[in-house]
């Protein structure tokens, strides 16, 4: 017999509590308007992308050369998800803050608050639908895919995993962001406006960090764009996955610090910056992790086999100095073609930029301008020449370490096709719309029948 | 059962409790008075632990009741919210239901104790005030808790429905659920409540059934504002 001094003890099921979470989602304006206009965005891009690549294709049917440059994965999937991402930028922060904010104007969240779930249960079930509300908008950029394969279009299976994951980690973060803002702050707009100045910033300081690898130049390495970018062009880093996982997860966590109102507000600074301590500590962690797959069909992020497993022997510290500015062509010819490369296959590598910040007119008197030093073990060279058929000859005599065997190119003979967008201009313009327009309409009802047959079962 | 010794709250400089200290007994209903700006909703949140206490506790059959354990105890329904706006009534009285384990049939019995049956289906963002506020005695009832805080549970309610809602929590408070409630019309607190706990600038200035406050007033007669007026 319970005594009469003993409190109820409940066993709130989380299933319940992710239902009302799911309703929530569905019962907003936010989702659907998001959704309508992520699919003629997604059908644009995808039109324009099988058009350009069908114009490419065409070149392509004299020359074989011209064929082993036609990627799927550049031509069609990249430019596909850019759509993604400027929905996962601009729109999708509403749901977000939508899902915490609204509780809070309407007064739900005193409610909420008193429920007998933990915070940390309650910012989950937010995060696993607005994670669910996520793949619905991916599922509109997989469609796009699916009407590729249909008309004969080839993809491979790691460089669209490579893509989705990048796109997932930008969106746990952007998540992250707007959970954090709508907890700790009253409305809305206010919350709206703080992040979306966190995601167009991200933006706006990648672009500025273009041309500087000073001071910008490294900040530039925090910015979203700039991790979503790797992916993008199909490599895999484990670092940067944890570093931006730890990152999204730390924002969850403070998110939760703020979600309870009423709380003292010297609490919650100190709880905050518990969980900015751990989130950087977990982040310097994770992003140490060199671990890199390239999830390119034509391997065109990697070295040769030989040429990597070579590389991979270095014991001792590489170091490379480039004296060339960021914005230079014969800069980004180097470092996507041999010094990327290097970074995610030597074992231990210091890169030093010598020219950051400078500009062209600062640079032009200066005779060391488009060298690149390479030292190992006390041993130098310098070269200026941007190519890996005359970097690599260098590093394996300054090395001492035997030149592997020529292996032959990697046989990449491309995917030329000429595809018509007429089926995709059809789904992505009217089927789809309408599809969303009928559940968005129908929803309402589905929701009602729901409640009275929760009543009368 | 319920204790609450020297609660204190501040806002900055401004004191909104000030060592309030009263007792809930099991199956009371208590009324919390006081005029606008008291401190009754202050009160009532810092008491189920939405809002930290500078100072003071919680006891639970004289055991200490922490803040974080308070909503096993108790549970408030506050003023003027009208929450989950886009869900339809029924949606929340069975999230309600299922949150809690209340056994079928539960939620059938708050809509038809609150007569909310016509709007059974309306999304609550629709809904006039009075029926938003029997959404929220509705859902109060639903609850498990052995104590139950209202702000002003009679807010927007006409005369016919303030006397239907007061029934209603008279069985309620009948069958060992005991009710604080904030009420700043005077006439309903005496009509419906055992005991008062009257609340003037955050302190307490009486506390007691009608009779006892009178009693301190030194006043032979008159009602609950006398009463008041006379210890404020």
């Amino acid at each position: 017999m319970r005594l009469p001094e003993a409190l109820p003890s409940f066993h709130a099921p989380a299933g319940v509590l992710i239902a009302k979470e799911m309703r929530d989602l569905l019962a907003g304006r936010a989702f659907w308007v998001l959704l309508l206009l992520l699919s003629p965005l997604v059908g644009y891009g995808f039109d324009q992308a099988v058009q350009l690549y069908a114009e490419a294709s065409r070149a392509a049917a004299q020359s074989p050369e011209l064929a082993r440059g036609l990627s799927p994965f550049d031509g069609i999937v990249v430019p596909t998800f850019g759509a993604l991402y400027f929905t996962t930028t601009f729109l999708f922060p509403f749901v977000v803050i939508r899902a915490v904010a609204a509780e809070k104007q309407d007064g739900a969240h005193k409610l909420m608050q008193q429920l007998p779930y933990r915070t940390a249960v309650i910012v989950a079930a937010k995060v696993a639908v607005l994670g669910l509300a996520w793949l619905a908008m991916a599922a509109v950029c997989l469609s796009a895919l699916l009407l590729w394969m249909l008309q004969g279009g080839h993809l491979s299976l790691s460089e669209v995993a490579a893509v989705m994951a990048g796109h997932a980690l930008y969106a746990a973060v952007v998540a992250g962001i707007g959970l954090a803002a709508a907890a700790m702050t009253e409305s809305m707009a206010t919350a709206a406006i703080l992040t979306l100045a966190a995601t167009v910033g991200f933006w706006v300081l990648d672009f500025a960090a273009s041309s500087d690898s000073g001071a910008l130049g490294a900040l530039s390495g925090l910015s979203l764009t700039a991790v979503l970018r790797q992916f993008e062009r199909g490599i895999f880093s484990l670092g940067t996955a944890g570093a931006t996982l730890a990152a999204a997860c730390g924002l969850v966590c403070l998110a939760a610090v703020w979600w309870p109102a009423g709380r003292r507000v010297g609490a919650r600074a100190l709880a905050s910056a518990g969980v900015l301590v751990l989130t950087a500590a977990a982040i310097a962690a994770t992003s140490r992790a060199s671990l890199y797959a390239d999830a390119r069909e034509d391997r065109r992020n990697s070295f040769s086999a030989g040429e990597a497993a070579a590389l991979a022997q270095l014991r001792q510290r590489l170091t490379v100095t480039v004296n060339l500015r960021p914005e230079d062509p014969r800069y980004i010819d180097f470092n996507n073609g041999v010094l990327g490369k290097l970074i995610r296959t030597v074992p231990d590598i210091a890169v030093i930029k010598v020219a950051g910040g400078r500009s062209e007119f600062a640079t032009q008197g200066d005779d060391n301008y488009g060298q690149i030093a390479l030292a190992y073990a006390g041993r130098y060279a310098r070269t200026r020449s941007t190519s890996a058929n005359e970097i690599l000859p260098l590093i394996y005599e300054l090395t001492n370490l035997p030149r592997p065997q020529a292996t032959p190119p990697t046989q990449f003979a491309g995917y030329p096709l000429v595809a018509d967008s007429g089926v995709s201009r059809l789904w992505f313009y009217a089927i789809l719309p309408a599809v969303v327009a009928t559940a968005w309409l129908a929803r309402g009802g589905l929701l009602r029948r729901g409640a009275r047959s929760a009543i009368r079962p | 059962m319920l204790e609450v010794r020297d609660l204190t709250k501040r806002f900055a400089n401004a004191v909104a409790l000030d060592a309030v200290g009263f007792r809930v007994g099991q199956g009371e209903i208590v009324g919390l008075v006081g005029p606008n700006g008291a401190g009754k909703t202050t009160l009532l949140e810092t008491l189920c632990g939405l809002q930290d206490a500078d100072r003071g506790s919680v006891l639970w059959h004289h055991a200490s009741l922490a803040p974080d354990r308070r909503k096993e105890a108790m549970f408030y329904i506050p003023d003027g919210i009208a929450p989950y706006g886009a869900h339809s009534v029924g949606a929340v009285l069975a999230f309600f239901q299922q949150v809690y384990g209340r056994p079928d049939g539960a939620v059938e019995t708050a809509v038809e104790s609150l007569a909310l049956g016509s709007v059974i289906g309306k999304t609550i963002g629709t809904l006039s005030k009075g029926y938003r506020r029997r959404l929220l005695v509705a859902l109060g009832l639903m609850t498990p808790h052995p104590v139950l805080l209202m702000d002003e549970p009679f807010d927007g309610f006409d005369l016919r429905q303030t006397r239907d809602i007061m029934q209603l929590m008279r069985r309620v408070s009948a069958g060992g659920r005991s009710l604080l409630l904030s009420i700043h019309q005077l006439i309903d607190a005496e009509r419906l409540c055992d005991r008062f706990v009257l609340l003037s600038a955050g302190r307490v200035c009486g506390e007691g059934s009608l009779a006892e406050l009178q009693s301190k007033a030194g006043l032979e007669g008159g009602g609950l504002e006398e009463a008041f007026l006379a210890l404020a």
